[in-house]
């Protein structure tokens, strides 16, 4: 699949959006479970840059997971303009420190973020030395997900028929 | 960009409110808010100054339900209007699957309109999307100011790609959801119709994808109640258009036209989704990482010693030798 022809406008939307598939969000999941134990902090995120949640592992409680995935995302992408106001090309982790509780962001490869929240039951060492390694294995995952781009099956027959009625249900 | 997320079985699309200041975009989302299902919608949450202009981005989620046994879900988002936030208002923008630009319709205000559809362009071109491949609609809104803009006339000045576009008296609710519901028909329409092209699919499957392309080319004039100005869908400039209704005069008119229909709905729907489709088993990826990392530093460490040992032995022997010949 490694064509340099241009890509139709299409084949473009389908190569930039983002598909993840059941079997590699497993392997996610089982290396954020893994990094929990490891670290011994609270919950552990993987979104988008977009602000969109990939999966999460962790305690939660009452946490509004839309809500913060889109903060989170937001004030990644305000760090990058800072980054390149300094002539970096981004900066790679955040770290948000609170009273008790505290969220470590680190990128992972291009296009997702891993969002750690964390309280005094661990340190930010721990936490920041185990993520750095995480982040490095998960982005061999997407990695591995991209170089199978040409696997992307869509959403079905019936996505679109279907998406009309439920909008005509929602807003009528 | 449309993340397809099926682990989750979850699609999420994010629509953005773009316009100059003032405008209404905050208003259309609180409207959004205030009126959409609560099973539907999450939190309304706000990055404003004191002043309660937005500073950063309104946002807010909008879950759709189940679409073919996939869960869509719709973030919202809403930027700062005013000309000096681009940056921030730049980053918003960023992975965005649908526009929804909110005009004034104070014909002062012109001007600032056509400055922000050129922003909305400019700040597009630089995440190499062109606008005329990303849904979005134009609503022309403060319909109810007694000198608001004729509807010919904002088209004329700023529909240049004639998309659909609405009358609307956002802080009443009047046309909010009629634009959205265009705007989000129009995204998952692009989802489909993307993948109609997937060479997976059946010649058959492109018929709903086609169908569903009707309303946002050409959204259907909605039925009006008698005596009331309702948010309309106009053909797009160019278009042998119908001539303009007056605008709402009243600010008391609206409510209750919030949910008028603006698309051609009811269309037969046909095929039932394939729920719970779940293409991820094709190919089993080669090697998840696994190597422990303290592992390895570890290893490296003990090499690190055991060479520092043989070091100090080496030395120590031939300390004793030279030693030795000098005694000797």
């Amino acid at each position: 699949m490694a064509d340099k022809k241009p890509m139709s406008a299409n084949a473009k939307l389908r190569h930039d959006r983002l598909t993840f598939y059941k079997n590699d969000v497993d392997k996610i999941d089982k290396l954020l479970a893994e990094f929990l134990r490891l670290s011994g902090a609270k919950c552990a995120l993987l979104i988008d840059k977009e602000g969109h949640l990939v999966t999460k592992r962790g305690e939660l409680r009452t946490i509004d997971i839309d809500t913060i995935s889109a903060l989170v995302a937001g004030s990644f992408a305000a760090t990058k303009e800072m980054a390149r106001l300094l002539g970096e090309e981004e900066f790679t982790a955040m770290f948000h420190q609170g009273e008790r509780d505290n969220i470590q962001l680190s990128l992972v490869g291009d296009r997702t973020l891993l969002t750690i929240l964390f309280d005094d039951r661990t340190t930010v060492g721990m936490v920041r030395l185990y993520a750095t390694e995480t982040a490095k294995k998960l982005a061999d995952i997407h990695r591995e997900a991209q170089d199978r781009g040409d696997q992307d099956p869509g959403l079905g027959d019936g996505y679109g028929t279907d998406a009309k009625k439920t909008l005509d249900k929602l807003f009528d | 960009m449309v993340q397809i997320n099926f682990a989750l079985k979850e699609v999420n699309c994010k629509v953005v409110f773009y316009g100059p200041g003032m405008s209404g975009k905050t208003t259309n989302l609180e409207i959004v808010h205030q009126k959409a299902p609560e099973e539907n919608k999450g939190e309304l949450t706000s990055i404003s100054t004191d002043g309660d202009r937005t500073l950063f981005f309104d946002f807010m989620p909008l879950d759709l339900g189940n679409v073919a046994g996939m869960r869509t879900k719709f973030q919202l988002y809403t930027v700062p209007g005013q000309v000096y936030y681009n940056a921030t208002r730049k980053l918003v923008l960023q992975g965005v699957d649908g526009v929804i630009f909110v005009a004034d319709s104070d014909p002062e205000k012109i001007d600032e309109n056509i400055e922000s559809y050129a922003n909305l362009i400019e700040n597009l071109t630089e995440y190499g999307k062109d606008i005329r491949e990303l849904p979005h609609v134009i609503q022309y809104n403060k319909r109810d100011l007694p000198n608001a803009m004729p509807v010919a006339e904002l088209d004329k000045r700023l529909n240049k790609f004639g998309v659909p576009t609405f009358e609307a008296v956002a802080y009443t609710g009047e046309g909010v959801f009629p634009t959205l519901k265009t705007l989000a028909a129009m995204v998952l329409e692009s989802i489909d119709k993307i993948d109609g092209r997937n060479p997976r699919k059946s010649v058959g499957a492109k018929a709903p994808a086609a169908a569903a392309a009707a309303p946002a080319g050409r959204p259907a004039p909605q039925a009006a109640p008698a005596g009331k100005a309702p948010p309309q869908a106009r053909p797009p400039a160019g278009r042998p258009a119908a001539p303009a209704p007056a605008p709402a005069g009243s600010r008391g008119a609206a409510p209750a036209l919030l949910r008028k229909p603006v698309a051609a709905a009811g269309r037969p729907a046909p095929a039932a989704g394939r729920p719970g489709h779940a293409p991820a088993h094709r190919r089993v990826a080669a090697t998840p990482v696994t190597a422990p990392p303290v592992a390895r530093k570890r290893g490296g460490f003990g090499v690190l010693v055991a060479l520092t040992v043989l070091l100090l032995v080496a030395a120590a022997g031939v300390a004793y030798l030279f030693l030795g010949n000098q005694g000797g």
